[in-house]
């Protein structure tokens, strides 16, 4: 337990300071900015209790902020992904035996399972950061353009993780 | 009594949901009118330390362009220096302080954080209230705009960029005066958006647009870019075009800080008036 804890906690602070340090310095034209930081709440272990969920998804997204004098967009998206996963693990399940202290994956859960899951928590947690950041209509494709490229980028990211965490064997 | 704690028990977490994205959205509608909070201090304050940290690492990679600048900018000031001036009468050359009273007064900083791909983008830089930084001061590069201050800790300062949706930039023509509003419409950081051109002005493609010294924030004069595009609109009293950028945003290290000293009574003025008519 305190193991899964302070696995997590170390994986809540490499991921912030990845995302300032690093993403946050990436500039393709103006359209492209991936936030691989959701990446924690999507990796988050499968019994891990709403209030929880809901909670480290406000301190990420609050920690986010803080460094990048935006507070509360973050935040406010981040809430919204950790509240809607329950929804989206239940909705995509089909009865498979979840390992308690595991956390989803590609390779125990399967490609089809894990890409449904990324896809859709990322777009999410995008629809909601860009269009409140810009909050008008007159940009409304421009937006959407944008958060489709950003989530596509950001999906590459996660699956990158995953083969580089969980390499597959054959 | 009962039904209702056993109901709020069972959906608990619907209402923490709500609650969280209260807060959340509260802090954010708040925080966006870029007023000095004690919240926006705190996270100045420690994200400013790791941000330095982070620049200090970067600054390396940018020292050949920066050198570049450095020494542009100092052949500028030499060619300024009084011995440069030839002097025909050496007798009757005198300095009167009373003439020119120091109105501009600049404040070197280094960026410690700076972006260009978001629609709201911000520059942090290493110099705050300690070192006379106040709010709504602008920010230059050379004779190049970047921003204005709109949050300041003890150390640190937040810069609204140019790229940002609520910037407003009061400009004209460096030919003929005519005035017009620069604005930025996200996307590409070098390309930005030139409002309300009246009907009868001529526009070519490179011309030059520079401050108006409209606004409390820039002083008359300073480049904001040139000419890209322009279309001319049939139906409409203005016509629009897209200005290119004079500053690289992307490639930001050291910018100056204006201090205007006579922004107190500018402002001080301008509120007399304002009461008196009321």
């Amino acid at each position: 337990m305190t193991i899964i804890f302070l696995k997590n906690v170390g994986r809540f602070l490499f991921l912030i300071l990845f995302q300032v340090l690093i993403l946050n310095n990436i500039q393709v034209n103006g359209y492209i900015n991936p936030y691989f930081y959701i990446y924690f709440i999507m990796l988050l272990p499968f019994e891990t209790p709403g209030w929880l969920l809901l909670l480290s998804g406000f301190l990420l997204g609050f920690s986010l902020d803080a460094f990048s004098n935006t507070l509360g967009l973050n935040t406010a998206a981040c809430v919204l992904m950790a509240f809607v996963r329950p929804f989206v693990i239940n909705v995509i399940s089909t009865g498979t035996e979840f390992m308690i202290g595991h956390s989803p994956s590609l390779k125990n859960q399967g490609v089809k399972w894990f890409t449904y899951y990324t896809i859709i928590l990322v777009l999410v947690h995008h629809f909601a950061l860009f269009y409140l950041e810009v909050f008008r209509f007159t940009e409304f494709f421009q937006t959407l353009l944008r958060v489709l490229l950003s989530s596509l980028f950001t999906l590459l990211l996660v699956f990158i993780a995953e083969y580089l965490l969980y390499p597959i064997e054959k | 009594m009962h039904y209702l704690f056993f109901f709020l028990r069972k959906q608990y977490i619907y209402f923490l949901f709500l609650l969280l994205e209260i807060i959340s959205l509260f802090i954010f509608f708040n925080n966006n009118d870029y007023q000095n909070s004690s919240l926006t201090e705190v996270s100045n304050g420690f994200a400013g330390t790791v941000q330095n940290f982070s620049s200090n690492i970067s600054e390396y990679f940018s020292l050949r362009r920066v050198n570049h600048i450095l020494a542009e900018d100092n052949a500028k000031l030499h060619s300024n220096r009084s011995e440069a001036f030839y002097k025909a009468d050496t007798e009757s050359f005198y300095h009167n302080d009373t003439l020119y009273k120091l109105e501009y007064r600049y404040i070197s900083a280094k960026v410690i954080n700076n972006s260009t791909n978001k629609r709201n983008n911000f520059i942090m830089l290493n110099k705050g209230q300690r070192q006379g930084i106040e709010n709504h001061m602008g920010i230059i590069m050379g004779d190049r705009i970047v921003g204005q201050v709109v949050s300041v800790s003890a150390h640190f300062c937040w810069v609204m960029s140019l790229l940002n949706k609520d910037t407003r930039i009061s400009g004209k023509f460096k030919k003929n005066n005519q005035l017009v509003n620069i604005e930025w419409n996200g996307g590409d950081y070098q390309v930005g958006e030139v409002k309300e051109i009246p009907k009868h002005v001529e526009i070519n493609k490179g011309d030059t647009i520079i401050t108006s010294g409209n606004s409390d924030i820039f002083p008359e004069g300073l480049m904001i870019g040139t000419i890209d595009r322009y279309t001319i609109a049939q139906e409409e009293n203005f016509n629009s075009a897209t200005i290119r950028f004079a500053t690289d945003f992307n490639s930001l290290s050291f910018v100056e800080v204006l201090i205007d000293m006579m922004r107190k009574e500018k402002v001080d003025l301008k509120n007399s008036f304002k009461n008196s008519v009321r």
